[in-house]
């Protein structure tokens, strides 16, 4: 099965290596006479305004954190909803405990500001 | 090499638990060489995971019931908490230290 | 279902009470107001009381809940009736801690995490399923992170709680590796179930060796034993010291009872017969107390031997506790019901004397803002009370009569001789004269040492006199008095599900 695929996996190399090795004698034996001009965004690209190699703001790891905690959640509640009907009102009790925790710490998140960007 | 790649074609096991076992290792790795305190943190994540693959590996390849994957599930869960934990702590120490170097903390020692 | 899930919450009382301070807690931090942020401790206070007071009402059930997560039985009620205690000495250790009322805007959180810590040894001490016990060492160890770090504008305890939650984590995520490997050798991820598979039929030995390294790695971490302590030095530096001394007690506490419990179910061997009355067997070809045995080595010598040169006095005590938990091992090695009743004992008379040792660290702390050991100069003459307060701590954690603490090492090592470790009972006796030597350096300066700078008189108010007085009558009465204390071990080394 797997020995089938071989001759593919060497036509994907050799088709990288092909294009890199063009890259390089392009960029290697190519005149280069750069100017404004020419390095500026082509045609109707925009203008980037500054560089994307910066600090993202403290705000954005705070919804991060709370975006793992909520999110994670589901990982729970889908197992519990596939199987809904055998665990029957046990689970059903169960869930809503868990839910309320949950809540009571969305509460808490809530009054502490930590959902205001500003 | 005729024997290797029939090998590679049946996935048991022993396949999952050579991967698991690299990614401790590079976990192992990480959080032994790493400076930056979220770089060790991710290998921790990495331990996590290796611990994952196994008791996913064994639920499906060996005792043949769910239990190791909901173990997997909460594990997902409990590395989800950790993480969040981790970075409050790591902004906090920024914001008193500003680095996140683990070798750069040193005002606790003997 | 419903009617069973019902049936299982009533050996679950204490866990709920718990879980619900903890959300009203949180959400009272919200609502007080500022200056009325006393009202939380109360509150916690009277939570932790009420799951206490349902600890001793259930004190004789012995049963599993939730289809065998957890089970309620004597071994975790008596480590229960301990965690509650210290968890209630430290919300009133944290009212007069000057650390932690400095951040009235967060008393609430810290109220509520100390509750959600308590909750989380209360889940370990009881846990029998593998899954069981690596969440409730996680929710303890998650909450002590946060709160190791809780004066967060302080650099120290910044860095304390970074390198907690490096060790922690890790240790963690080595655990699981060897959980899962264990998994894969048994089948099982209740530790009953593990026992019978590992009976029923030799397993990988070399692989089960590698799980129960990793295993013990996890444990090793919570109970800060050697080479697994490395961050217990600075963590008990930097953190509050109402946290330290919480860390040091409780969290040890609910350690041990969760690494008893695993090793005595996991690995017992129950068909082994002609053993004399109390004593246990492990399993054929895996020998783990020998592990044990060299961990306990370790961990008192290096413990004691660093202890030595320290002059910051929450680190002298940090590396006494992981001496004291190398001194506690000892007890688990023996596999007898002695050994077990003598570290459960152990615990007690350690609940009083470290917690009372730290409790006198954080008064010179408030009163002289410094934790060195230079700063304890003359303080005898400046505080009488609280000086006397600290021998008799200092006497009892280095083992001496008439105190609690020779109680606790004579039934130690009672249980190693009466099981013929001879030569571990020695090197835990010249350990304890070692440890003699650190803790006479700083009696000595509070009594033959005349004071640097101001000699003033130290004047304490009386509700912390009666705190400090709450914790040294036990030390020196359990130390005459201990009858009923050793009944109640000897009782509770009873666990469910094994003769």
């Amino acid at each position: 099965m797997l020995e089938n695929y071989v001759p593919i996996f060497l036509m994907i190399a050799a088709g990288f290596g092909f294009g890199l090795v063009m890259m390089k004698v392009n960029e290697w034996l190519g005149p280069k006479s750069p100017n404004a001009e020419k390095l500026s965004t082509y045609e109707s690209g925009m203008e980037p305004v500054r560089s994307a190699r910066e600090r993202f703001s403290v705000k954005y790891y705070m919804v991060a954190m709370l975006f793992i905690i909520f999110d994670i959640e589901v990982v729970f509640l889908y197992p519990w909803a596939v199987s809904f009907k055998e665990l029957g009102m046990a689970g059903f009790i169960t869930m809503t405990v868990f839910i309320t925790i949950l809540l009571v710490g969305f509460y808490y998140i809530w009054r502490k500001g930590a959902l205001e960007w500003d | 090499m005729q024997e290797f790649l029939n090998w590679l074609k049946t996935p048991g096991l022993t396949h999952f638990l050579i991967v698991s076992g690299i990614l401790f290792s590079l976990g192992v790795f990480a959080v032994l060489t790493r400076r930056n305190a979220i770089m060790v943190l991710m290998g921790i994540e990495l331990i996590l995971n290796a611990a994952n693959i196994n008791f996913i590996a064994f639920s499906r390849y060996s005792t043949g019931t769910l239990d190791g994957q909901v173990i997997a599930i909460f594990v997902i869960i409990l590395a989800a908490a950790e993480a969040a934990i981790a970075l409050a702590i790591v902004l906090n120490i920024y914001q008193n230290f500003n680095t996140v170097n683990v070798d750069e903390f040193n005002r606790l020692r003997d | 279902m419903v009617e069973q899930l019902i049936a299982n919450l009533r050996g679950f009382i204490p866990e709920v009470s718990l879980a619900v301070t903890f959300c009203v807690a949180l959400v009272a931090g919200l609502i007080v107001k500022k200056h009325q942020q006393e009202f939380i401790s109360v509150l916690a206070l009277v939570g932790t009381l009420i799951a206490g007071v349902f600890v001793l009402i259930y004190a004789d059930q012995s049963q599993t809940l939730f289809s065998g997560m957890i089970v309620a039985d004597p071994f975790a009620t008596y480590f229960k009736v301990v965690i509650t205690l210290c968890s209630i000495i430290i919300i009133l250790f944290s009212q007069y801690s000057s650390e932690v009322q400095q951040t009235v805007k967060r008393m609430g959180e810290y109220y509520a995490l100390l509750v959600a810590m308590t909750l989380g040894m209360f889940l370990m001490v009881g846990a029998t399923n593998l899954l069981m016990m690596v969440l409730a060492i996680e929710l303890t160890s998650l909450t002590s992170y946060i709160l190791s770090g809780y004066t967060k504008e302080a650099t120290d305890s910044s860095e304390a709680s970074l390198k907690y939650i490096i060790y922690g984590a890790l240790s963690t995520g080595l655990m699981l590796y060897g959980i899962s490997i264990l998994f894969g050798l048994t089948g099982a991820t209740d530790m009953f179930g593990v026992n019978q598979a590992l009976a029923a039929g030799p397993v990988n030995a070399i692989a089960l060796l590698i799980a129960s390294i990793l295993i013990i790695a996890g444990f090793g971490y919570k109970i800060s034993a050697v080479p697994f302590h490395f961050w217990t030095p600075d963590v008990y530096e930097g953190a509050p010291v109402t946290i330290t001394a919480f860390l040091s007690v409780a969290s040890k506490a609910a350690g041990f009872a969760v690494m008893i419990r695993f090793f005595k179910v996991c690995f017992i061997d129950s068909n082994v017969v002609g053993l004399p009355a109390g004593m246990w067997a492990s399993l054929q070809g895996f020998e783990w107390n020998n592990l044990v045995a060299i961990l306990a080595v370790l961990t008192m010598t290096l413990g004691n031997l660093v202890a030595v040169w320290q002059d910051n006095m929450k680190r002298l005590l940090a590396y006494s506790s992981i001496a004291h938990a190398g001194y506690m091992l000892m007890g688990v090695v023996v596999l007898s019901d002695k050994g077990v009743a003598a570290v459960l004992i152990y615990f007690a008379v350690y609940l009083f004397m470290n917690l009372g040792a730290f409790y006198c660290v954080m008064l010179v702390a408030n009163k002289l803002g410094s934790e060195h050991i230079d700063s304890y100069k003359g303080l005898g003459h400046r505080a009488p009370l609280l000086s006397t307060a600290m021998v008799v701590f200092f006497i009892s954690l280095a083992g001496l009569p008439p105190t609690a603490g020779f109680i606790g090492k004579l039934y130690l090592f009672a249980a190693l001789l009466d099981a013929q470790w001879v030569w571990l009972a020695v090197i835990g006796a010249l350990n304890s004269v070692v440890s003699l030597y650190y803790y006479v350096r700083v009696v000595r300066n509070m009594f033959l040492r005349d004071p640097e700078g101001s000699a003033e008189p130290v004047a304490l108010p009386v509700a912390q006199v009666v705190i400090l007085l709450a914790l040294v009558i036990p030390t020196l009465v359990l130390g005459l008095y201990f009858g009923p204390l050793v009944d109640f071990a000897n009782a509770s080394v009873v666990m469910f599900g094994l003769p």
